[in-house]
């Protein structure tokens, strides 16, 4: 150890024992380094010093990218010369619900040519919200011969012949994950591209494509990869064909259904439940698109290792719910469409106390008045038996400030708090008063709240309480509420570790917009649409603040004063290059 | 505000659209018009309460509640369980131009326009031009229509497969230059 003698020389020099010749060589330190998993705390570590930085920056293997626009792959790779995976996620969110016009960017192939430069050696994509083309697909299966994952969740350009290069071409590959895209599902047969010799997939999901696949492949497929885990399979699948599937994969943890609807003879029920009982590792279930009623029995055998339920593509009244819950104590998420009702909720409640995570979609969100849904009561009863609860999706027809307030208060460990009440602006349906204290008791009572979406009629004092209160939330959805600049203000001033804030339909101005002038660069984005920020509004936030980026979507025709949508985000790219004519960069 | 993420979902166009490349804007333009199709019309309880009142209603619930496209399809399929009572058929009538006499055909045992286009070849003895391909010589083909819950006659192929199911009454099959 050389800090002896160093000591001797600088003993006045407190800290001398880390500076750069200390016998700390940077082959430890990054070794060290490379066991630190967790983005925050690298990030802290490469704040130490610059050996730190350096140590950190060659040793870190995947990077996470929230705004694609936010830097480029230039100054990606520059930074990071050995990164395996890449996490990508462009459009913001609202693009979902179509507020962001078609064409608008986001595009994975600029960032695909750098990575076949600089990261030859690429495993593993997962894109979100991203522009894909199959061109872009092609590139990567031919770019990157060590390539093994490929998630892909809302993205769209692609086709089914995109999907076709990857499984030709990625010999290495172990996840090919497609979720919700806006596909081009032109047929099946992609699957039947995976070679003969292709036996190292682990994850399978296609429950988003609606063709036939050629079953004959798809259970030869499964038979050959014996490290399989994941199958989702689509809505073609039949019964008879998913038994076939289990028989040759019973080691599946996750399992997506096809159709559970055929009719089957007695033997081929029987040898269904028999091949669900032989499914030990079960803990993922989803799927069943169209149900019957006699076919769900066969799932009871695999249920009691079940920890997560997503039956929000499979409308369950609330006695299949009911008969089946009853077999499903471990449970930890369900996820449910909302026809289940009350009644459903309340056997949730009953036979799952473990649950931490609800999600309750609505069967159909546009019909007022003739569905039933879930309401007060059902969230009430929910909260009574699963005292767990973290995270919460709820959309509903009514609810009141009193069912809110218990709740929290049955449940106060919330991080995720979504509740949609589906008409905007809608008050408290037995007091008719805003909903603003339903607000006030979660962000009381929650201390813990990173996600909270608000709904109903709400004034500025839900905000005031937000901002009194909510001092871990990290991402606020707004929705039709407020009264004035004074709400948007009290969220700005109010919660410092705010990152994401995405507002529709509300009166907030540039009033509000200049208050948060002090912090835009500490968040990932602002969001605000058909709010009351004018075009100059704007242009004053990008002169103050060079480093974000202030980009304004207007549609044809409308008022040049008004900014009809209005997205800021910080970056170290500066302003987008690939922007369309209806982005204006200020 | 919420949105369905991560779940499982049909594509959102396992219908006609040009088939050269993936059209984006198209996509857009059909989820608005089906938006507005479905009647999204603001009935708040008192007007008054809407914080925020905007001049122009339509546009107040454009976009609201926040689910996403895959969503509405599966609506439809609820929509359709609830209406049929969890029945597995839905018998519409078929009839051919010039054949006084029709048939009926299950129109669940099909998943896609695909699988229809096919089994209606089968039953008519006939070449129904499929909704994605383009009509060359087509005076001896046939194209498929069908009746909707208005009382038009539309082109089948148009729309995703799960809202076409929920529209339709009943399907012509029509000479392809009639149309």
């Amino acid at each position: 150890m050389m800090c002896k003698s160093k000591k001797k020389k600088d003993s006045k020099h407190e800290t001398n024992f880390m500076n750069s010749s200390s016998a700390f060589p940077d082959e430890v330190l990054e070794r060290v380094l490379s066991m630190v998993k967790s983005r925050k705390d690298r990030s802290s570590v490469s704040l130490v010093c610059k050996e730190w930085y350096n140590a950190e920056r060659w040793s870190r293997k995947n990077v996470f990218i929230g705004n694609c626009y936010s830097v480029t792959p230039e100054i990606l790779t520059r930074r990071f010369p050995n990164i395996r995976s890449v996490t990508l996620k462009g459009k913001p969110r609202f693009s979902d619900f179509n507020l962001v016009p078609a064409n608008w960017g986001a595009d994975i192939h600029p960032w695909l040519v750098v990575f076949a430069e600089k990261y030859p050696f690429l495993e593993e994509l997962k894109l979100k919200r991203m522009f894909v083309t199959d061109e872009s697909l092609e590139f990567l299966a031919f770019s990157f011969p060590n390539f093994k994952a490929l998630s892909l969740l809302s993205c769209d350009g692609f086709s089914t012949d995109g999907l076709a290069a990857v499984a030709t071409y990625c010999k290495n590959l172990t996840e090919l994950d497609i979720q919700e895209n806006g596909i081009d599902d032109k047929n099946g047969n992609w699957l039947s591209c995976f070679p003969e010799s292709f036996t190292s997939l682990e994850v399978l999901n296609f429950a988003n494509l609606n063709n036939d696949v050629n079953f004959d492949a798809l259970e030869k497929l499964v038979g050959r990869c014996k490290s399989l885990k994941t199958l989702k399979v689509n809505k073609s699948i039949t019964l008879e064909q998913l038994q076939r599937l289990l028989v040759r994969a019973p080691q599946l943890c996750e399992l997506g259904t096809g159709s559970f609807s055929q009719e089957l003879t007695c033997q081929q029920h029987s040898e269904l439940k028999r091949a669900f009982n032989n499914c030990k590792s079960l803990h993922t279930l989803s799927g069943l698109w169209v149900a019957s009623t006699q076919y769900l029995e066969v799932l009871y055998p695999a249920c009691t290792n079940l920890t997560f339920l997503n039956f929000s593509y499979a409308p369950l009244d609330s006695e299949d719910l009911s008969k089946l819950l009853v077999h499903c104590p471990n449970l930890r998420r369900l996820w449910v469409v909302d026809t289940v009702e009350d009644k459903g909720l309340e056997a949730v409640g009953t036979y799952c106390p473990l649950l931490e995570e609800l999600r309750v979609f609505p069967a159909d969100p546009f019909d007022e008045g003739v569905a039933h849904g879930v309401t007060e009561s059902g969230f009430i009863a929910v909260s009574e038996g699963c005292r767990k609860l973290h995270y919460v999706l709820y959309f509903c027809r009514q609810m009141t400030n009193a069912a809110v307030a218990t709740v929290v208060q049955n449940c106060p460990d919330f991080t995720h708090f979504r509740l949609c009440i589906m008409t905007p602006g809608q008050p408290d349906y037995l007091t008719d008063e805003p909903m603003d204290e339903a607000f006030g008791a979660v962000v009381k009572n929650c201390t813990k709240l990173q996600r909270l979406a608000v709904s109903g009629s709400l004034t500025d004092l839900t905000f005031e309480y937000i901002g009194r209160h909510a001092k871990n939330l990290e991402t606020l959805s707004v929705a039709f509420a407020g009264s004035s600049d004074w709400g948007m203000q009290c969220v700005l001033y109010g919660c410092p570790k705010l990152r994401k804030l995405e507002i529709r339909d509300s009166p907030f101005g540039n009033a509000a917009l200049f208050s948060g002038l002090g912090k835009y660069e500490s968040m990932r984005s602002l969001w605000m649409s058909d709010c009351k920020v004018t075009m100059n509004g704007c242009r004053f936030v990008a002169q103050e603040r060079p480093r974000l980026n202030v980009e304004v979507i207007n549609e044809e025709g409308g008022d040049d004063s008004r900014a009809e949508r209005v997205y800021i985000y910080r970056s170290v790219a500066g302003p987008r290059r690939d922007a369309p004519p209806f982005v204006l960069t200020l | 505000m919420e949105t369905l993420e991560q779940t499982q979902s049909s594509s959102s166009s396992s219908s006609s659209i040009d088939s050269n490349k993936y059209s984006n804007c198209c996509r857009n333009r059909t989820d608005l018009s089906t938006d507005l199709k479905l009647g999204l019309s603001i009935s708040p309880s008192s007007p008054s309460q809407l914080p925020f009142n905007s001049t122009t209603p339509r546009e107040e619930t454009f976009a609201w509640p926040p689910v996403n496209k895959s969503v509405l399809r599966r609506n439809i399929i609820v929509e359709k369980q609830n209406h049929i009572h969890h029945q597995r058929s839905l018998f519409v009538k078929v009839y051919m131009e010039g054949i006084p006499i029709g048939r009926k055909l299950n129109l669940l045992e099909h998943h896609n326009y695909d699988g229809l286009v096919q089994a209606l070849c089968h039953m008519f003895k006939t070449i129904i031009l499929s909704p994605n391909s383009q009509p060359l010589n087509s005076w001896n083909f046939h194209v498929l229509t069908y009746e909707d819950q208005e009382g038009d006659w539309m082109m089948v192929g148009d729309v995703p497969w799960e809202m076409f199911l929920s529209s339709v009454k009943r399907l012509k099959i029509t000479r392809a230059n009639s149309c």
